[in-house]
C-alpha cells in the first residue's frame, strides 16, 4: 500500500486541498452537499426497491419506475463524486490511515461497478413484478450503497 | 424550571448520561439518524417533484403520494426516534446552539406546510389527480416542502460541527 503514499501526499498538498483547509465553512458546506445528495441517492434507490418488492406503484412497470428515477439517481451521484473527492483531498492523509475510508472504497467501487454492469440493466428489463433474481439484485445493491454511507459516517467516528 | 435546566436534567438523567458516554451506542443512533435521511426525506422528495410537476407526470398525483407515505412515515418515525435520543443525550449544547432552534423551528413550519397542503388544496384533489403540472397551491407546496427540508438538514449536519 506504501507505493500509494505518494499520491494521497500530493492530494493532501493540491491547491484545492489548501483552499478547503484555509477556509472556515468550506468544508461544512461541501459536506452539506454531501448529505443531500446522500438523501437523493439512497432515496431514489429506495423507491426503486420497494417497486421490486411489489411495495408501491404497482400500476407502473419497473423499467417506468427506473426511467423516472434515473435523472436524479444519476444527478445524486455526480454532486456525491464531486463533493466527495473536494472532501477527500482536503484531508487525504488522514484518510490514507483510516480503516472505514477504505472500507468505503470497498464499497462503492463494487455498488458502482454492481450498479453500471448488472442492476440498471436488470430494471430496465423488468415489467409488472420482478423475478427472483431482480430482487436478490436489489437486496445486494442496497447492501452496496448502504454500505457506502455506513462506512462514510464511520470515518469520522472509528478513524 | 427553566428550559436550560430541563436540558441539563435531561442529559443526566440515566439514559442520556449512558449513550453520551458509551463508545457505540451513539455512534450507532447517530448513523441510523443520518441513512434514514434516505427513507424520510428521500421519498418525501419523490412525492414533493410529483406535486411540482417533474417526476411520474402520467400516474394520479394521490397514487404518487399515498403509497408512498406509508414509507415516508416509517423514516419519519426512525428520524424522531433516534433524533430524540440525539438530543436526549446532549440537550444543553443542542439549546445552546442557533442551527438547533432554528432546526425546530424550520420542522415545525414543516409540519405547518405538511398540514396545510392535507387541509387544503389536497382536499381538491380529484379534480386534478391527473394534471401533469398540478395547480400552483400544490405546487408552491411541494418547493416549500423541498426548502425546508433541504435547511432542516442543513441545520441538523451544521449544528454538529458547534458542539
Amino acid at each position: 500500500m506504501s507505493a500509494i503514499i505518494p499520491f494521497f501526499q500530493w492530494c493532501d498538498n493540491s491547491f484545492i486541498a489548501q483552499s478547503i483547509r484555509n477556509s472556515r465553512v468550506a468544508f461544512p458546506i461541501i459536506e452539506n452537499f454531501h448529505l443531500f445528495a446522500l438523501t437523493v441517492l439512497l432515496g431514489s434507490l429506495v423507491v426503486l426497491v420497494l417497486r421490486q418488492f411489489g411495495l408501491v406503484y404497482k400500476a407502473q412497470p419497473i423499467s417506468e419506475v427506473a426511467s423516472a428515477l434515473r435523472p436524479w439517481n444519476r444527478w445524486s451521484m455526480a454532486v456525491m463524486l464531486t463533493s466527495g473527492i473536494l472532501l477527500f483531498l482536503s484531508e487525504a492523509m488522514k484518510c490514507y490511515g483510516n480503516t472505514s475510508f477504505r472500507w468505503k472504497m470497498f464499497f462503492l467501487f463494487f455498488a458502482l461497478l454492481f450498479q453500471f454492469t448488472i442492476y440498471n440493466r436488470i430494471v430496465k428489463n423488468e415489467g409488472a413484478s420482478a423475478p427472483i433474481g431482480g430482487k436478490i439484485a436489489a437486496a445486494v445493491a442496497v447492501c452496496l450503497w448502504f454500505g457506502v454511507g455506513l462506512a462514510g459516517r464511520a470515518i469520522g467516528f472509528l478513524g | 424550571m427553566s428550559i436550560l435546566s430541563m436540558c441539563q436534567w435531561l442529559q443526566d438523567t440515566n439514559i442520556g448520561t449512558s449513550i453520551r458516554e458509551s463508545i457505540w451506542v451513539f455512534p450507532i443512533i447517530e448513523t441510523i439518524h443520518v441513512l434514514a435521511l434516505s427513507i424520510s426525506v428521500g421519498l418525501l422528495l419523490v412525492s414533493d417533484l410529483r406535486l411540482m410537476g417533474y417526476i411520474m407526470k402520467r400516474r394520479p398525483v394521490s397514487e404518487v403520494y399515498e403509497q408512498i407515505k406509508p414509507w415516508m412515515f416509517i423514516g419519519f418515525a426512525i428520524m424522531v426516534v433516534t433524533g430524540i435520543f440525539l438530543f436526549w443525550c446532549q440537550a444543553v449544547k443542542a439549546y445552546n446552539s442557533y442551527f438547533f432552534r432554528a432546526k425546530v423551528v424550520l420542522l415545525v413550519l414543516a409540519a405547518i406546510n405538511a398540514l396545510a397542503f392535507e387541509r387544503g388544496i389536497y382536499r381538491t384533489v380529484d379534480k386534478w389527480d391527473n394534471a401533469l403540472v398540478p395547480p400552483m397551491e400544490a405546487r408552491v407546496a411541494g418547493w416549500v416542502s423541498l426548502i425546508f427540508w433541504l435547511a432542516i438538514i442543513t441545520c441538523g449536519r451544521t449544528m454538529a460541527y458547534t458542539f
